[in-house]
C-alpha cells in the first residue's frame, strides 16, 4: 500500500482521536473532584447533539447553536450529578456507577422516542470538501474538531489556573477534606465539574455529528474509546488525554486498515485492559500508596 | 413473584379471547437501522387492511369478518424475533403473519411458525437464507412460509447487468457482515461468473452494522482502481459509504441491493447519495396508473409524510395483504393451514400496486425455492437516487409500466 | 428449627415443584419459551450475583460470558458433535478459564476501574465473535440444532425441565457454597480486601475464584441459551444486555438467590409485561403507592433523606403518568426499566427481595438456628511456651517513599512471650514498620526473620500465613457481617472440606466447629453476647475488641496491635489492657504500637522508641521514658531534658 494512504489513515484517525480525548477530558474533570464519572456520558453526548440538531432545524444559526448546545450539556451534566451522583458520594458508596448507567438508559430511551431511532444528518456551515495539505486530504470539518477541542480544553485549563472558582476546583481535586476545612464547598465544586464535563461532552457531540450523523447509538462506541483514553492516560492527568487520544485514534484507524474494519475498536479495548492490569493509574498518572 | 404470575396469566389468557375477526399479525423492526423498511411495510399493510375493513371485511360463509391486527416490533433482534414467533405460534386462532425484514430474525423465529403450521408471508426481507434454509434435501415437504420480495438472486443479476451495461471492467464489492450482506456478496460473485466473468473484482470489503467511518475500505478500493462499487447493506451504513466517498474524493457510482432506496440512505447521504442505482419493485412516482396514485396519496395522507420512507416495502406490504386476503376468501376459512393451501393455488388474479399477481405461489417443492417466491425478474426495474427521491433509472421502464397498467 | 426449615427450604421446594409441574398444565409454547428463558437467566444472574452481590463489584462482563458459553456450545455441537451435557461442561470450563484470566488484571482494580475492565471485555468479546468468521460465522449467525439427550429428541417441554433441573442444581450448589467459608470470604473481600489478606484468606485467589465461578455459571447459561434459541449472533451479547442483566440483579436484590431469580423473572418477562397496557398501569400504580408510602413514612420518621424519599415518588409518578399518556408502552421499555430501577436503587438499596425478606422475617419471626456451645479455649488458642528467645528479628529495615525516608534503618528484636512496645511521635515510622512486617509494604532494604526463617515480604496474605496477625489503626472490620462471622472468616485450620464436597453440602459439619471456635474467641474478648450483631452496629470499643478476636483466630505467633486504644473511653481502655494481658498469658508475642503511655508502661516488657524513621531508644518502659532523646522527640528541642518534671503526656487519640 502506498505510504500516502497510511499517512491519510493515521491523520484522519488521529483527528477523530481528539474527540475521544475531549470526552475523556470530561471524565477527568469529574473524577478529579469527586472520584466519580458518568457512565452514561455517551447518552449525554447524544442528547446534546440531538438538542442542537433540533435548534438547527428550527432555524437558529450555527454560531448560536453551539453555545446553546454547550449550556444544554452542562445542564444535563448537573442533573446527572444531582440525581445520580450526590447521594452516593454522601454515602461514600459506589452506587453512582449504577445510577449513572440507569440515567444513561433513561436518556437513551427518551431520545429514541422524542427524536426517533434513526440516524440523521447534522447540517453545518463548515464544508466537508477535502483540501490537500502535506500529502493528505483533510476536510474543514476535521479541522473544526481540532480547533474546537484544543480551544475548549485550553480555556478550561486557564479557568482552573487563573480564576478563584477554578482554583477551588483544583483544591478539591487535591484534597477534598482539606479544601472543605478551608471553607470551599466540595459539593458545589463537584456540581461545577459535572457542568463543565457535560458542556465538554456536548461540544464533542456537536463536533462529531456532522461527520458521523446523529442517532441514539451515535456515542456508544465513542464513549468506550473515551474510557480507554482516560484510563490509559490516567484519570487525573490533564493534557495526557490529548496525546493518548491522538495515538489511539491513529492506531485504530490503522488497525481497521490492516486487520479489517471490524477490529477497529480492539486496540483501544486491549490497551484499556492492559493499562488497568499494568498501570491502573495510567501512563501519565501518579502512583498511589495504600494506607490503612 | 406476583408480577411474574400476573404476566404469566396474561400471556396465557391472550389466545383464549375468540371473536368474529380474522387475526393477522404484522411483525418487523419498527426501530433501529432497518426501521424504515419495517414501518413502511407495516403501514402499507395497514392501508390495505383499512380499505378491506372499510368495505365491511372479508366474506366468509354468510358473515363478513373484519381483520384484527396484532402488531409486534422485533427490533431487528433475533431473540425478540424468536420470542415473538413463539408467542404468535401459540395463538390458537391466528390466521397468518406478514412481515420481517432481517434475515437473522427470520432464521431465529420462523421455525416456530412452521412447526405449528402458521402461514407467514415474509415481506420484505430479501436475504436468500430466509427461504433456502427450508430448501434442503431433508427440508420439510409442507411449508407454511412464503416470501413476497424481490429475492437477492434477481437483484444481484440486475446489479451485475447494470455494471456491464455501463461498461465497467473493474469493480469493488462492499457488503455488511450480516447474513444479508454476505449472501448478497455470494450472489454477486455467482452472477458475475454466470454473466461471463467480464467483471474483475479488485477489492472485497466488509463493514459491521453501526460503522460510521468507511475510509479504510474506500481507500483500498480507490487504490485498486475499482470503477464502481457493488454494494449490499442497509441504509445508515450505505450513507456512510456515500459520504466517505466524497471525503476521500472517490467518484464512482454505487450499484447495489434495493436498500439503496431507503430513506435513511437518501437523507443521510444528501447530495453525496445521488446516482446510486438499485433494483426496485415499486417507484414512488405518480402518473403511472390511478391505482398507484391512490396508493401514494393515501399513504401520504394517512401517515402525514411527503415521501414514503421505503416505497418498495410499503407497496409490498400492501400487495402482500391483498394476496393473503384473497387466499382467505378462497379458503373460506380463517384456519391458517387452509389459507396456506389456498395460497399455493390461488385461482383469482390479485390486482396490486406493483403488478397483477397471477398464481404467485405453487405447491412447495424443497428442491425449488421459487415455488414459494412471488417475484420474478419482470416485476423489477432499476431505480436511481436523484435529489432525495428514487426515480426510474431507465425511462423505458416507466413507459412499459404505464402500458401494462393501461391494459 | 423445624419452623425455619419449613419456611426457608419449604418455599424453595414449593417454587421448584410449581415450576416443574407448570408444563403439565400449560400447552402454550410461548409461555414455555418464556419460562425456559427464565430458568436460563436465573442461572446467569445467580452467577452475576457472585461478583455484584458478594464481591461488591460492578461487573459488566456477564453478557460476554453468556455469549462465550453459547458459542462454545454451538461450535462444539456443530463441529465436533458433542452432546448436551458435554457442551454445558465445555462452556463452563472455557468461561471459568477466561473468567480467571480476566480476573488477573482485576486483582488490582475495584470500583470504576473494574467496571471499565469488564465493559471492555464485553466489547472485545463481541468483536472477536463477529470477526472470527471461520469459527463463529460472524454476523451471519450460527445455526445449530439441539442434539438428542440419551438417544431421545428433546421436546420444548423436556428442554424446559432440563433447564429447570440445571437451575435447581445451581441453586443448591450456590446455597451450600455461599453459606460456607467461601461465601464469607467473598463478603469479607467486599468490605475490606486488606483485612481479608491480613487474615490469611487470600483476597486475590478468592476474587479470582469468585469471578471465575460467576463466569462459569454464565457459560452454563450460555450453553442452554444456545440450545434454546438454536441460532446465535454476536450482537445479542452486547453492552445493552449486560446492563440489563446487572440491573436485574440489583432490582431483584443482591446477595440472594431469590433476588437473582426475581431479577431474572423481570428481565425475561418485562417486555411481555409491557405489551398489556392495563397490567402495566396497575403495576406502576402499585409502585407509586409503595414509593409514596415508604417516602412519607421515611420522611416523617426522618429515617430517609429528602432526596431518597422524594425521588422514587417522582420516578414512579412519572411511570404512572407515562402509562396513561404514552400510546405504545413497548417503545419506552428502556425508560420504564430505568425509572423502576432508579426508584429501587435509591429507595430500596437492598432490592425487591431484600425488602421482602425483611418484611417476611417480621411477619413470620423465624429464629436463626441456635449456636453450638463455645469450644474449649485450650483447643482454639493453645498455650504456647514463652521461652524468651528472639522470635521476630528486624535488621536494618528501610522503607522510603520517593524522597521520604519513612523508615531509615531500624533494627528490632522481639522476644517470644513479650509485649514489645513501639512508641514515637506522629510520622516517626512506627506504623510503617508494622506495615512492612505485616506485608502491606515491601521493604526498600533490610531483613526480617521469624524464628530465624525469612518472613515473606510484600504480601499481607503470606505474612499472615507465616504466623503474623494484626489489627488496624483505622478499623478494617468486615462491616456487613456479624461479629461471629468476622471471627469465622479468619479461623485457621478448620476448613478442610474440598470445594466439590462443599457444593454438595458436606461443609456443614465443619461450619458447626467453626462457630464453636469463633464463639470461644468472642468470649475471650467479652463479646459472646453479641455474636449475631452486625459488626457495624457494635460500639466503637466492641469493634476494637472484635478486631483482636479476629486476629487471634489466626492463632498467630506474633500479634501486632496498631494503636488498639486509640479513641477508646477509659473503661474500655481498662478492659483492653486486661485482654492484652490474657493474650500474653496464652504465650502469644505482642507488638504494641500505642500513644497512651500509661498503657505502654503497664503492659510492655520492652519498649522501642522511634523518631524520624530511626530508633532513638530501647529498654524497659521506665528507661525509655527517661531517655533524653525521647523527651526531645516528644516535646521539641527547646524542652529541658529533665524527665522527672515532664512526664510524657499521652497524645490525642487517632494521631
Amino acid at each position: 500500500m502506498p505510504e500516502s494512504i497510511i499517512a491519510q489513515m493515521a491523520v484522519s484517525g488521529a483527528l477523530m482521536g481528539l474527540v475521544y480525548a475531549l470526552i475523556a477530558y470530561g471524565f477527568q474533570l469529574t473524577f478529579a473532584t469527586s472520584k466519580s464519572l458518568n457512565f452514561g456520558q455517551g447518552e449525554l453526548v447524544m442528547v446534546s447533539a440531538f438538542f442542537s440538531l433540533t435548534l438547527l432545524t428550527l432555524g437558529l444559526p450555527y454560531l448560536l447553536v453551539v453555545p446553546a448546545g454547550l449550556l444544554f450539556g452542562a445542564a444535563v451534566g448537573m442533573a446527572v450529578e444531582r440525581t445520580g451522583v450526590r447521594l452516593a458520594l454522601e454515602q461514600r458508596s459506589e452506587g453512582w456507577i449504577l445510577l449513572t448507567i440507569i440515567i444513561g438508559l433513561f436518556l437513551f430511551s427518551f431520545a429514541e422516542n422524542i427524536w426517533g431511532r434513526d440516524d440523521r444528518p447534522f447540517p453545518t456551515p463548515i464544508p466537508s470538501t477535502p483540501f490537500h495539505v502535506f500529502g493528505v486530504d483533510v476536510t474543514p470539518l476535521e479541522i473544526s474538531v481540532l480547533v474546537g477541542v484544543l480551544a475548549v480544553m485550553g480555556m478550561i485549563e486557564l479557568f482552573k489556573r487563573q480564576t478563584l472558582l477554578g482554583k477551588a476546583v483544583e483544591a478539591v481535586a487535591a484534597d477534598r477534606d482539606a479544601a472543605e476545612l478551608m471553607g470551599i464547598s466540595a459539593t458545589r465544586t463537584v456540581v461545577l465539574s459535572y457542568a463543565l464535563s457535560g458542556g465538554v461532552a456536548a461540544l464533542a457531540g456537536i463536533l462529531v455529528s456532522p461527520i458521523t450523523t446523529v442517532g441514539p447509538t451515535m456515542a456508544s462506541a465513542l464513549v468506550l474509546k473515551a474510557f480507554s483514553v482516560a484510563v490509559v492516560a490516567g484519570l487525573e492527568s490533564g493534557f495526557g488525554v490529548v496525546v493518548i487520544g491522538l495515538f489511539l485514534g491513529a492506531l485504530e484507524s490503522l488497525a481497521s486498515f490492516y486487520l479489517g474494519s471490524g477490529w477497529r475498536e480492539a486496540p483501544g479495548l486491549i490497551l484499556l485492559i492492559l493499562a488497568l492490569a499494568v498501570r491502573p493509574t495510567g501512563v501519565f498518572g501518579k502512583a498511589v500508596i495504600r494506607k490503612v | 413473584m406476583k408480577a411474574f404470575l400476573a404476566a404469566l396469566l396474561c400471556a396465557l389468557a391472550v389466545p383464549a379471547l375468540a371473536a368474529d375477526t380474522v387475526k393477522i399479525a404484522l411483525t418487523g423492526p419498527y426501530s433501529g437501522g432497518s426501521a424504515p423498511m419495517g414501518t413502511s411495510t407495516r403501514d402499507g399493510s395497514k392501508l390495505a387492511i383499512a380499505e378491506i375493513n372499510a368495505a365491511g371485511g372479508i366474506q366468509i360463509g354468510d358473515k363478513k369478518m373484519k381483520i384484527e391486527i396484532i402488531e409486534r416490533d422485533d427490533e431487528a433482534k433475533n431473540e425478540r424475533g424468536a420470542l415473538i414467533a413463539q408467542e404468535l405460534a401459540s395463538m390458537a386462532d391466528l390466521s397468518g403473519v406478514i412481515g420481517s425484514v432481517n434475515t437473522g430474525v427470520v432464521m431465529a423465529g420462523d421455525k416456530h411458525l412452521q412447526e405449528k403450521g402458521i402461514t407467514k408471508i415474509i415481506c420484505p426481507a430479501a436475504g436468500s437464507a430466509s427461504m433456502t434454509q427450508w430448501a434442503k434435501p431433508d427440508g420439510p415437504t409442507e411449508l407454511s412460509i412464503f416470501r413476497f420480495a424481490a429475492h437477492d438472486g434477481i437483484q444481484a443479476a440486475m446489479v451485475v447487468e447494470e455494471a456491464l451495461r455501463l461498461g465497467f471492467k473493474k469493480v469493488a464489492i462492499f457488503y455488511d457482515s450480516t447474513n444479508y450482506g454476505v449472501s448478497g456478496r455470494d450472489d454477486l460473485l455467482n452472477q458475475i461468473k454466470k454473466q461471463g466473468d467480464k467483471l474483475e473484482v479488485v477489492a472485497s470489503e466488509k463493514w459491521n452494522i453501526g460503522d460510521k467511518d468507511m475510509t479504510a475500505q474506500l481507500l483500498k478500493a480507490k487504490a485498486a482502481g475499482a470503477q464502481a462499487v457493488l454494494i449490499w447493506g442497509i441504509g445508515p451504513e450505505l450513507a456512510a459509504i456515500a459520504n466517505g466517498k466524497a471525503k476521500v474524493g472517490y467518484n464512482v457510482p454505487l450499484i447495489g441491493g434495493w436498500t439503496l432506496s431507503m430513506s435513511n440512505y437518501i437523507d443521510n447521504a444528501g447530495a453525496n447519495g445521488n446516482g446510486a442505482l438499485m433494483p426496485q419493485t415499486f417507484i414512488e412516482e405518480k402518473g403511472i396508473s390511478p391505482k398507484i396514485d391512490k396508493f401514494i396519496n393515501d399513504y401520504h395522507a394517512s401517515y402525514k409524510v411527503e415521501r414514503i420512507p421505503s416505497p418498495v416495502s410499503a407497496a409490498q406490504g400492501y400487495d402482500a395483504v391483498l394476496i393473503f386476503v384473497e387466499a382467505i376468501k378462497q379458503a373460506q376459512s380463517t384456519d391458517s393451514r387452509k389459507i396456506k393451501a389456498a395460497l399455493e393455488d390461488l385461482k383469482t388474479p390479485v390486482k396490486g400496486v406493483i403488478a397483477t399477481w397471477t398464481k404467485p405461489y405453487t405447491k412447495w417443492d424443497r428442491s425449488n425455492v421459487e415455488t414459494h417466491e412471488a417475484f420474478r425478474r419482470a416485476q423489477t426495474v432499476m431505480g436511481k437516487v436523484q435529489d432525495g427521491r428514487v426515480t426510474f433509472s431507465n425511462p423505458a421502464d416507466r413507459d412499459r409500466l404505464k402500458a401494462q397498467a393501461a391494459k | 428449627m423445624l419452623k425455619r426449615l419449613l419456611l426457608v427450604r419449604g418455599s424453595e421446594l414449593v417454587m421448584f415443584a410449581l415450576l416443574a409441574i407448570i408444563p403439565l398444565f400449560v400447552q402454550s409454547g410461548y409461555a414455555l419459551g418464556l419460562l425456559t428463558l427464565l430458568a436460563i437467566y436465573g442461572i446467569l444472574l445467580i452467577g452475576l450475583d457472585v461478583t455484584v452481590g458478594y464481591l461488591g463489584q460492578v461487573n459488566l462482563a456477564q453478557a460476554a460470558f453468556l455469549g462465550i458459553g453459547a458459542y462454545a456450545a454451538g461450535i462444539g455441537v456443530t463441529r465436533y458433535g458433542i452432546g448436551i451435557f458435554t457442551a454445558v461442561l465445555v462452556a463452563a470450563a472455557i468461561c471459568t478459564l477466561l473468567g480467571a484470566l480476566l480476573a488477573l488484571p482485576a486483582l488490582r482494580l475495584d470500583g470504576p476501574q473494574f467496571a471499565l475492565a469488564t465493559l471492555s471485555f464485553t466489547a472485545l468479546t463481541t468483536i472477536v465473535l463477529n470477526e472470527l468468521e471461520p469459527l463463529t460465522m460472524g454476523a451471519q449467525g450460527l445455526s445449530l440444532s439441539r442434539p438428542p439427550l440419551l438417544g431421545r429428541t428433546l421436546t420444548s417441554r423436556d428442554f424446559y425441565w432440563l433447564c429447570m433441573g440445571f437451575l435447581a442444581l445451581v441453586w443448591m450448589g450456590m446455597r451450600n457454597l455461599l453459606s460456607s467459608q467461601w461465601g464469607r470470604a467473598f463478603e469479607a473481600l467486599r468490605d475490606s480486601p486488606i483485612a481479608t489478606d491480613a487474615m490469611g484468606v487470600g483476597a486475590y485467589r478468592h476474587k479470582v475464584a469468585g469471578f471465575a465461578l460467576g463466569s462459569a455459571l454464565g457459560g452454563v447459561a450460555g450453553a442452554l441459551y444456545a440450545f434454546n434459541f438454536q441460532y446465535l449472533q454476536p450482537h445479542a451479547f452486547v453492552y445493552e444486555l449486560t446492563v440489563i442483566l446487572l440491573l436485574g440483579v440489583v432490582l431483584g436484590g443482591r446477595k440472594s438467590l431469590w433476588g437473582a431469580f426475581v431479577g431474572a423473572s423481570l428481565v425475561a418477562l418485562l417486555p411481555n409485561l409491557l405489551s398489556s397496557k392495563t397490567l402495566f398501569q396497575a403495576f406502576s400504580a402499585a409502585g407509586f403507592a409503595m414509593a409514596l408510602f415508604a417516602g412519607v413514612r421515611g420522611l416523617s420518621q426522618k429515617s430517609l433523606k429528602p432526596f431518597q424519599a422524594i425521588s422514587p415518588i417522582v420516578a414512579t409518578a412519572t411511570l404512572l403518568v407515562g402509562s396513561m399518556v404514552v400510546k405504545n408502552t413497548e417503545d419506552w421499555r428502556k425508560a420504564i426499566f430505568a425509572l423502576m430501577l432508579f426508584s429501587v436503587v435509591v429507595g430500596l438499596p437492598e432490592g425487591l427481595m431484600g425488602f421482602a425478606t425483611g418484611f417476611l422475617a417480621r411477619l413470620f419471626r423465624v429464629d436463626p438456628p441456635p449456636l453450638p456451645p463455645p469450644a474449649p479455649l485450650d483447643e482454639v488458642l493453645p498455650s504456647r511456651p514463652a521461652d524468651g528467645e528472639v522470635l521476630l528479628e528486624i535488621r536494618d529495615l528501610k522503607r522510603w517513599f520517593g524522597g521520604v525516608k519513612a523508615v531509615d534503618g531500624v533494627t528490632l528484636r522481639v522476644r517470644s512471650g513479650h509485649i514489645h512496645g513501639l512508641i514515637g511521635p506522629n510520622g516517626s515510622g512506627k506504623s510503617t514498620v508494622v506495615n512492612v512486617v505485616s506485608g502491606l509494604y515491601t521493604p526498600t532494604e533490610g531483613t526480617m526473620l521469624l524464628r530465624g526463617e525469612p518472613l515473606p515480604i510484600g504480601s499481607l496474605f503470606r505474612a499472615a500465613r507465616a504466623g503474623v496477625a494484626r489489627t488496624f489503626q483505622n478499623l478494617q472490620l468486615f462491616t456487613g457481617m456479624t461479629a461471629l462471622e468476622n471471627v469465622m472468616v479468619a479461623l485457621r485450620g478448620v476448613y478442610r472440606v474440598p470445594l466439590p464436597l462443599v457444593l454438595l453440602g458436606f461443609g456443614r459439619g465443619e461450619e458447626r466447629r467453626a462457630q464453636a471456635e469463633a464463639l470461644a474467641l468472642l468470649a475471650f474478648v467479652g463479646l459472646e453476647g453479641q455474636a449475631r450483631a452486625p459488626a457495624k452496629d457494635l460500639t466503637y470499643g466492641a469493634q476494637r475488641f472484635l478486631e483482636m478476636a479476629r486476629a487471634l483466630a489466626r492463632r498467630p505467633e506474633v500479634l501486632i496491635l496498631d494503636e488498639p486504644a486509640a479513641g477508646l473511653a477509659h473503661p474500655d481502655v481498662v478492659k483492653q489492657v486486661e485482654i492484652i494481658r490474657r493474650i500474653r498469658q496464652r504465650g502469644i508475642t505482642v507488638v504494641l504500637i500505642e500513644h497512651h503511655m500509661d498503657v505502654v508502661t503497664e503492659l510492655c516488657d520492652v519498649v522501642t522508641a522511634l523518631d524520624g524513621g530511626k530508633m532513638i531508644a530501647e529498654g524497659t518502659p521506665a528507661e525509655v521514658k527517661r531517655h533524653p532523646k525521647v523527651i526531645e522527640a516528644y516535646l521539641g528541642s527547646e524542652a529541658p531534658g529533665d524527665a522527672d518534671t515532664h512526664p510524657l503526656a499521652p497524645e490525642p487519640a487517632g494521631g
